[in-house]
């Protein structure tokens, strides 16, 4: 198993009377390169589940896995852990303190003790990586970037370490719909060119689905449904049953095969909509 | 209904500027002239930094004009001394509800603004309970807002400006920490509100989805009102949304295309519904 859980379980406050059961014997597993979504609604453990999978939180029972160990609570294994696998909170830009968008990026290389040189080639790879003009934005705070550049930033600050793992939370929240669009066109390239696996949690299909090979639902603390992404966006009235949406442009594709349309339904994208529809041209007198 | 004859908020050639504060990059305004009617249904759009959420604050006196003058039922948000009344015509959601409840029970939290109007305990209560019912709320009264989807959250929030008996709310982006379920349970409270109480809504969003139930759609772009006019007219405006890194919904993206291909599909469709129906109407089929 690269990496996954087995069995975890998470109480928030154990003991008290206010004690949450958060996760609820969790199994699941990724192999290396994946790029997979964590659905489901608000409150149904997405957050939780990701903070464990880099060793942020302690599971109450059960184990997370990486590359076939268990996660301990060593220190020093933890550091190198979060090193590999890097996570991105939800609007992580409200977390900026630096004066420069330099100084930002490198944070995590510096505090690894690696010496300027490493630390200015590190910040350069990182900010190329997410496709900005490093030397333009070195003595820029980050405060003068627009909303997007900023998420790039935070972003760039997390592969600064080079992870081989790269989680994140919303990663499109507040955005507009270019910059949307861009994010995910981002980690779409990361994914293929570099190998980096990709955890995504959303609540946003629309723009998400056709980026992903795997699929995790979570309801309640529990996983309900799993796996390939077409088997799970294929159970359409469960999902919908859980208050979650497929793509517009997938409930579009449905839409014709109730009117009887020989459409196919597993069509997440405008382009490959464009596609299909476009074959029952013949059939049009 | 009587709809859109009553001014209810009036900008005139307003203008923002934030030269001089911390953030020299934040978006300014200029030259926008805006009004919006009473029972108006008002979506704003535009990318990021285009000043929609200067404009919003502009709007309830959160923020003053660097020049021009806002006018909010005839009061001007010069007027540093009316600006508690601006605020209970005006009531203003934000992106996180997390942000913007402060008590320690769903009940006490919108009664909140109330108790600062220093109103007997029994119309506090009153209001409380009728607003409550209003948006299903009846049965979270006595729950820590902590504990709530993020949908009833922003319901909560959405009690509490409404407590307050305004005329209008503005919103921004109050569906962007919301799962599908509780986005579609803002938009449809936000609706109900607008059609059964004619309260005047201005919402910022950047998902067109939750755009076409405006009256009418305003696009801002570096400062200055670029398009306004009803979102079947707006939407189909691709040009001038993808020049702006915007798009139109999924149903006018897919037919522009669908078009160029030949399908003779119906013009100015919004909806997916709509775009099915037209496809449909093509016979197709065999």
């Amino acid at each position: 198993m690269f990496i996954g859980t087995e069995k975890l379980t998470h109480t928030y406050m154990p003991g008290t009377p206010f004690a949450m059961e958060a996760l609820k014997e969790v199994s699941f597993s990724l192999s290396r390169g994946e790029f997979a979504l964590i659905i489901g609604p608000s409150g149904s453990g997405k957050s939780t589940l990701i903070q464990h999978l880099n060793g942020l939180l302690k599971p109450t029972s059960g184990q997370v896995f990486f590359e076939d160990r268990a996660i301990g609570s060593d220190k020093t294994e933890l550091l190198k852990l979060r090193r590999r696998i890097g996570l991105v909170f939800q609007m992580p830009e409200e977390q900026f303190f630096s004066e420069t968008v330099f100084d930002e990026v490198a944070f995590a290389p510096r505090n690894l003790g690696l010496d300027e040189e490493q630390v200015r080639t590190g910040v350069k790879d990182a900010l190329e990586k997410v496709g900005l003009d490093a030397e333009l934005l070195y003595d820029r705070h980050p405060f003068q970037l627009s909303a997007g550049q900023k998420r790039l930033v935070a972003l760039a600050a997390v592969l600064s370490l080079n992870p081989e793992v790269l989680i994140l939370d919303e990663p499109t929240a507040g955005l507009d719909p270019a910059g949307r669009r861009h994010l995910f066109l981002l980690l779409d390239r990361l994914n293929r060119d570099t190998g980096l696996s990709v955890l995504v949690c959303t609540h946003h299909l629309d723009e998400a689905a056709a980026f992903a090979n795997t699929v995790l639902v979570l309801q309640g603390g529990k996983v309900i449904l799993s796996g390939p992404a077409e088997e799970v966006f294929a159970k359409r009235d469960q999902l919908y049953n859980l208050g979650l949406a497929l793509p517009a442009v997938t409930e579009i594709m449905y839409g014709l095969v109730e009117k009887k349309l020989p459409v196919r339904t597993n069509i997440y994208t405008i382009d490959e909509a464009r596609k299909e529809i476009n074959k029952l041209k013949g059939r049009q007198e | 209904m009587v709809k859109q004859s009553e001014i209810m908020i009036e900008a005139r050639a307003l203008a923002y500027d934030y030269s001089g504060e911390e953030e020299p990059s934040s978006p300014a305004l200029s030259g926008v002239n805006l009004t919006v009617h009473r029972g108006e249904y008002l979506t704003l759009i535009g990318p990021n930094g285009s000043g929609k959420t200067t404009l919003l604050k502009l709007l309830n006196a959160l923020l003053t004009p660097s020049d021009g003058e806002v006018i909010v039922e005839g009061i001007s948000t010069v007027d540093e001394e009316r600006t508690p009344q601006i605020h209970k015509i005006c009531g203003m959601i934000f992106q996180n509800p997390d942000n913007q409840l402060v008590a320690t029970t769903v009940e006490e939290d919108i009664a909140f603004g109330l108790e600062n109007l220093a109103l007997p305990s029994v119309e506090i209560r009153r209001r409380v309970v009728d607003v409550a019912g209003l948006l299903g709320l009846n049965h979270l009264l006595q729950k820590p807002p902590h504990m709530l989807s993020g949908g009833e959250k922003q319901r909560v929030a959405i009690a509490g400006v409404l407590a307050m008996q305004p005329g209008c709310i503005l919103m921004d982006e109050p569906t962007a920490m919301l799962d599908p379920a509780g986005r579609n349970d803002v938009i449809e409270t936000v609706r109900m509100l607008n059609r059964d109480q004619g309260i005047s809504v201005v919402h910022v969003t950047h998902f067109p989805e939750e755009a076409v139930y405006a009256d009418r759609v305003v696009v801002l772009d570096q400062g200055r009102m670029v398009r306004q006019g009803p979102p079947a007219e707006v939407f189909n405006d691709l040009q001038l949304l993808h020049s702006l890194g915007l798009r139109g919904t999924t149903a006018v993206e897919l037919a522009a295309m669908l078009r160029e291909d030949g399908f003779a599909l119906q013009p100015q469709l919004l909806h997916c519904r709509e775009l099915v129906e037209s496809l449909c109407s093509l016979e197709l089929k065999s």
